[in-house]
């Protein structure tokens, strides 16, 4: 089964598909619409006064300096200010205490993301973030570097994540679909390319999805993908990235234990096809440079097979 | 020139000595000249050079993000290079070209024959330059900074090791002190150098909103500065201020950053607008309407900007009181704006408008600009910033407001002034061209990425995936820049070509009301011939007989009997002649100065701290030298007749001399400098549940009380020695000083006692490394009050003061007041404050 | 000559333009340090934060009061001399009025700013 192709996610704010941004959507249009109307006038008059040569009464214009550089301006700025002041109690409310939570860390340039399961158990996984349609979740935010932003557009705001800090940000989405998320603050070289999918899903699959990720990797069973287990092991992958149910628990690289089940490679660098994953592999700093992990261009076109057919398998 | 010499020499002996006084140096003595129009010259050049250099930078952006997925530019270059665009732009051009505009023409505008200062005004140009090629030259060794023109650590602390940080933080901290020194020149210019007659309310509104910028810069810029001391700490020393896990909080340079940062785009606009002040009523033949006004606007939106500086940090996950009171503040500050703007377009109306290039920049400019404004509102509400913040929504956004409300005005600036500095004019018909192209480029850039943003494009990308599907709108942009680009070509052609066949522009070439068009074709280098007596605030429109009057020299100062330099100093609220101020002349002083100046930071940058140390004192020398052979000479006669039947004092001191206000003015920015550390400390106190830590012993009293004890000593030692001076009472004076440096020695050893006894390391947790910066910070203070003790002593023997001329103690008083609350407030936080918080 | 150097020391004009938008700027500090230290330390795990906007109010009464006085004051100026109102002639009543006024305005921005912040606490009450 080959994952879907990367391009049919949304990354836009315009296109909202949770609450909070459907919110700050209708503000904007709001915004943009009195905006407009003002440049005109303003802009207009300008014009007309050139235009227009001359003598205009002292009066008028003493009315004009105060009436519209003054009093309409303040009485404009605070409804919007009121406007805008009552929607940020609800955005920044927290959600029910028993609303889902997604503990996310940002990494230079990855996420590394963590769900709680029901029985208390905490899976990692990375770069990947599953939602339930239609319930607030909560992202607990923490960085391990530098800082960064945790964004995603089609869903509400962001949120930085801060070394030493833990923030907090409230989602609700509201539309099944696949989002992109990015990292929004400028954290060095592969800032560009720390992105994240996000999948929206109702609520069932959701569960199914949590209850796959938080079993062991499976067992390789073609021929290859043993070989490839092996190679894995030997070239030492496993000093940085974990594989649950093996002996690899690294914990410098993104969690692999369920790679084949995602959409996307190097934090959503590329489509997770098995070209890519070679190239990745072989030529990790021409896919993202500056990434920590080294180019294991020494190894032969056999060993990449079997490594890739490894990962591969790892549903 | 000689011809011409000649004949004045002949026709008006006054004049020809007058010209010889301020006669600009040739040959390459030309570079010794310390002249406001030389100077101002300079500087408008050197930062018009570093605008087209990011200007450039900013095409090689353009280039790169043209297509998806390009690679014109490697990750690293590019970030190098939006770095240096944004600090480039920032630091090299918008804050010095409003001080280079202002010290070319605000003494002109008041009348005045040279600003205050100008050694000053020169050392900082050189120390400008200087450091200005020191930053813009690293990109070429590909070691340029590339974290961003804010800096943001830990990645710039822990993540960047190489010297570009290091360069940033250096380099510009040097330009920053060239900022504030021109601060403090502008505003003492505006308060004591102007015309008589000139009060408060016929000051020109260009000088009102240098009055207020120049103030802002003064508290703004030291925040900044000591935030790049403790980052600069945090990379050689490893004292962990932004370090999390040693107590430390990446927050703290946010806030500091950001204290100065948004300050400064009001910096950067208000001088602008101050232009525009001056063109709006001359094209529009009429007085600007709501004089009162646009006061309230300026002062206003100085204030109000202070209160905005969250606004750059709603996503940091602040409560959302915070946010609400910052996102207010933001809104609040729109109004102050929009007033500006009614103004001038009721000055318009008011008036019979004649059509010039100045103009269309001039309506350019606030159409841009006002969309950037109300695109500002729209980020001042929290809610859609979570969802703009650093995308290239605030890219589209910050471009209009800094093109339409800076770039385009300083281009009408340069159209309407460049008769009065050249005597040449520019042509109309380049100008329309340049402004069209300039105008449709401007928008064909910057309009589409409002929506590049919103589709979800972040800010600082050096590439973009084809599925984000905003190609397109990035190719747009990239056209969009070229075509600005060439419309700038064409600006600079029209200033840059040869004009020598061209006539000269008759003498105040658009009939303009103000005092800098008495300038005369060719320009004279005395400014005026003399000094008028202001009456109303369009002189040359509302005066009879002005020019005629001036040029005749029947106002103050006519000649220079005794050829010195001389300008009139007046009153701070009443504009009454208080002084007649000699001001120096040519120097190299002022180069070495800098030269050396420049070596302490250019040198800490690559760690070579005994060259940089040797530097510093070879910086110390130099400046003393200076101070020694420049400043406080004891006139040949008591007062002078400065025409009119006036008589005035040749040498005055305390709160009446120039010096004076200096003096205080730095201390003031000195001592926002010394805040932000205090600051600093109260931060880490409200985010640290155990601070100071439980286990943390020092500094203790002991040591804090006794050095604070000294220096209350050393200031009435100070004061002491002040008045023995002004009794002349010699050994008095000597014996108040002995003391005076003596306590001075005890008192900053007592301060570094404190954390040095109790074992406080400054790299293990971030409460040492603060208590440390402030007893440091308050020490090199008392050591530099030593030096200053030692020159007055040095003063009085070498007979350059006297009981009565004795500026230079009634200045280093002034110092020691700043001292005392310098070293009261650091006892009583370091000591005072640990008892009450356990 | 004596009379001019007394006259020097005269800034007062000054400051009554900048005192208005100082206490705005104090009210705004003070305003922003009280909710910044009570959330940071004092807040409950609901985070709720009614000290802080009883804090704020009782803040704003006080700005409000002294900045009607400033603005009351910078009102009488305006008004001062003969029954003139011109700001641009070089008598000291013109600069007098024109100080009068620009005070006034600036204590009516001061004013919509200080409500402005005190608007906050009315809308949002919490830390969250």
């Amino acid at each position: 089964m080959r994952p879907e192709l990367i391009d049919d996610v949304s990354q836009s704010a315009l296109d909202p598909a949770g609450v909070g941004a459907t919110q700050i959507v209708d503000l904007f249009h709001w915004m943009v619409g009195g905006g407009v109307v003002i440049w005109l006038i303003v802009v207009g008059l300008s014009v007309y006064s050139i235009v227009v040569p001359g003598g205009h009464r002292p009066r008028l214009t003493k009315t004009l300096v105060i009436g519209g550089g003054a009093v309409v301006p303040t009485v404009v700025l605070s409804s919007l200010l009121c406007y805008a002041l009552a929607m940020l109690p609800e955005l920044h409310r927290p959600p029910p205490s028993d609303s889902p939570t997604v503990k996310v860390n940002g990494v230079r340039w990855w996420w590394r993301v963590q769900y709680q399961t029901d029985d208390g158990r905490t899976i990692e996984t990375a770069n990947e973030i599953r939602l339930p349609v239609d319930e607030a979740v909560e992202f607990k935010l923490t960085s391990e570097d530098v800082i960064h932003s945790f964004w995603i557009p089609s869903l509400g705001g962001k949120v930085d994540m801060i070394p030493g800090r833990e923030t907090r940000l409230k989602l609700y989405p509201t539309r099944v679909g696949k989002f992109r998320g990015v990292c929004a603050e400028y954290c060095g070289t592969a800032h560009a390319q720390m992105r994240f999918d996000v999948t929206v899903m109702p609520r069932p699959e959701f569960n199914r999805w949590l209850s796959n990720q938080s079993s062991d990797a499976r067992e390789p069973s073609q021929q290859s993908a043993i070989r490839g287990g092996e190679l894995f092991r030997r070239k030492g992958c496993g000093a940085c990235h974990t594989i649950r149910g093996t002996d690899a628990r690294g914990r410098v690289g993104p969690d692999l234990t369920h790679l084949a089940s995602r959409s996307s490679l190097g934090a959503a660098t590329k489509p997770n096809n098995t070209e890519n994953l070679r190239h990745w592999i072989t030529h990790t700093h021409h896919v993202k440079p500056g990434v920590t992990m080294p180019a294991f261009q020494a190894l032969d076109e056999r060993e990449v097979d079997a490594i890739v057919a490894y990962l591969e398998q790892l549903h | 020139m000689t011809a011409e010499a000649t004949t004045t020499d002949e026709r008006d002996p006054a004049a020809a000595r007058l010209l010889d006084a301020w006669r600009t140096p040739t040959g390459w003595r030309y570079w010794t000249a310390v002249n406001n129009s030389e100077v101002g010259l300079w500087y408008v050049v050197a930062s018009f050079t570093f605008f087209l250099f990011g200007g450039i930078l900013a095409l090689l952006m353009r280039i790169q993000l043209a297509v998806p997925e390009n690679d014109f530019l490697t990750a690293d270059q590019y970030h190098q290079v939006f770095t240096m665009h944004g600090s480039v732009m920032m630091f090299l051009f918008a804050v010095p070209i409003l001080e280079a505009i202002s010290i070319l023409l605000l003494p002109e505008m008041l009348g005045a024959r040279d600003l205050p200062f100008p050694r000053l005004s020169a050392y900082g140009f050189w120390c400008f330059l200087i450091g200005g090629i020191f930053v813009c030259g690293s990109i070429f060794f590909g070691v340029a900074p590339e974290g961003g023109w804010f800096m943001y650590p830990p990645m710039t602390t822990e993540y960047q090791t190489g010297v570009g940080v290091d360069i940033w933080l250096l380099g510009l901290s040097f330009i920053e002190v060239a900022s504030i020194a021109a601060a403090v020149e502008l505003i003492v210019g505006v308060l004591k150098c102007r015309p008589p007659g000139m009060r408060l309310n016929l000051i020109p509104l260009y000088a009102w909103y240098i009055l207020v910028v120049a103030v802002m810069i003064l508290f703004a810029f030291p925040p900044l500065i000591a935030g790049d001391l403790l980052m600069e700490l945090e990379r050689s020393l490893d004292w962990p201020f932004f370090d999390a896990s040693r107590g430390g909080d990446p927050m703290l340079w946010q806030h500091l950053f950001w204290i100065f940062g948004h300050p400064e785009v009001y910096i950067v606009f208000l001088p602008s607008v101050a232009l525009l002040a001056m063109i709006v009523p001359t094209f529009a033949r009429a007085p600007m309407v709501g004089y009162g006004w646009i006061v309230l606007a300026a002062v206003g939106t100085g204030f109000l900007s202070f209160g905005l500086w969250v606004h750059h940090m709603f996503t940091t996950g602040l409560p959302a009181i915070s946010i609400g009171i910052f996102s207010a503040a933001s809104q609040a500050v729109a109004i102050p704006t929009g007033i500006q703007l009614f103004c001038f377009i009721a000055t318009l109306l008011v008036g019979r408008v004649t059509k010039s290039v100045c103009l269309l920049f001039t309506l350019g400019g606030l159409a841009t600009f006002i969309v950037g404004g109300l695109t500002g509102v729209m980020v001042a509400v929290a809610p859609f910033d979570y969802q703009a913040h650093d995308t290239y929504f605030i890219v589209g956004h910050l471009h209009y407001v800094l093109i339409g409300g800076t770039i385009f005005p300083i281009v009408a600036g340069v159209y309407y002034y460049y008769p009065a500095v050249t005597g040449k004019q520019l042509s109309e018909r380049l100008g329309r061209y340049a402004f069209w192209m300039m105008l449709i480029g401007f928008n064909v850039s910057f309009f589409p990425m409002h929506f590049s943003g919103l589709l979800g494009m972040p800010r600082r990308v050096y590439t973009y995936q084809p599925e984000l599907e905003v190609g397109t709108l990035n190719l747009i942009s990239t056209i969009g820049a070229f075509v600005l680009a060439a419309g700038f070509l064409v600006f600079l052609w029209d200033v840059l070509r040869p004009k020598s066949k061209q006539p000269l522009a008759p003498r105040n070439v658009w009939n303009a009301g103000t005092l800098e068009w008495l300038a005369e074709v060719p320009d004279k280098p005395w400014g005026v011939r003399s000094i008028p007596i202001v009456e109303t605030r369009y002189p040359l429109w509302d005066q009879e007989q002005f020019v005629q009057d001036v040029d005749e020299g029947r106002f103050f100062l006519p000649g220079a009997d005794e050829g010195k330099r001389e300008t009139l100093v007046t009153s701070v609220v009443d504009a009454e002649p208080i002084q007649c101020l000699r001001v120096p002349g040519p120097t190299f002083l002022t180069h070495f100065a800098a030269v050396f100046t420049g070596g302490v930071f250019i040198l800490s940058t690559f760690h070579w701290y005994v060259a940089a140390g040797i530097s510093g004192v070879l910086a110390v020398a130099t400046i003393l030298v200076w101070l020694w052979t420049g400043t406080a000479w004891i006139p040949e006669k008591h007062e002078k007749d400065v025409g009119r039947g006036v008589t005035l004092p040749i040498y005055v001191s305390g709160s009446r001399a120039v010096g004076w206000w200096a003096m205080f003015i730095t201390m003031l920015g000195d001592m926002t400098a010394f805040i932000s550390l205090v600051f600093g400390y109260f931060f880490y106190w409200t985010i640290q549940e155990d601070f100071p830590p439980q286990d943390s012993t020092g500094p203790g009293w002991i040591w804090p009380i006794a050095a604070l004890l000294a220096i209350t000593l050393v200031w009435s030692a100070v004061m002491a020695a002040r008045q023995f001076n002004r009794q002349n009472r010699g050994s008095m004076f000597y014996g108040a000083l002995v003391c005076g440096i003596a306590l001075s020695l005890t008192g900053g050893w007592a301060l570094l006692m404190g954390p040095a006894t109790h074992a406080m390391d400054p790299t293990s947790h971030v409460y040492p490394a603060i208590v440390w910066v402030l007893v440091i910070w308050t020490t090199l203070h008392v050591v530099v009050g030593i030096v200053m003790q030692l020159y007055c002593a040095a003063r009085r023997m070498a007979g350059k003061m006297t009981a009565r001329y004795d500026a230079d103690i009634v200045n280093v008083t002034l110092y020691w007041h700043f001292i005392f609350l310098t070293t009261l407030i650091t006892c009583l936080v370091i000591a005072g404050f640990p008892m009450v918080a356990r | 000559m004596s009379k001019s150097i007394s006259r020097d020391n005269r800034v007062s004009p000054l400051w009554a333009i900048v005192s208005a938008p100082a206490v705005w700027a104090v009210h705004f500090l003070a305003s922003y340090l009280t909710a910044a230290i009570f959330c940071a330390k004092l807040a409950d795990s609901d985070g709720s934060a009614g000290e802080v906007q009883l804090a704020v109010m009782s803040y704003t009464v006080i700005a409000l009061l002294l900045i009607a006085a400033i603005g009351a004051s910078g009102f009488r100026r305006h008004h001062h001399g003969r029954h003139s109102t011109s700001h641009d002639d070089s008598g000291r009543d013109a600069q007098r009025r024109m100080i009068g006024f620009a005070t006034f305005l600036l204590a009516c921005l001061s004013a919509v700013a200080t409500l402005f912040t005190a608007l906050v606490l009315v809308f949002v009450g919490t830390c969250h």
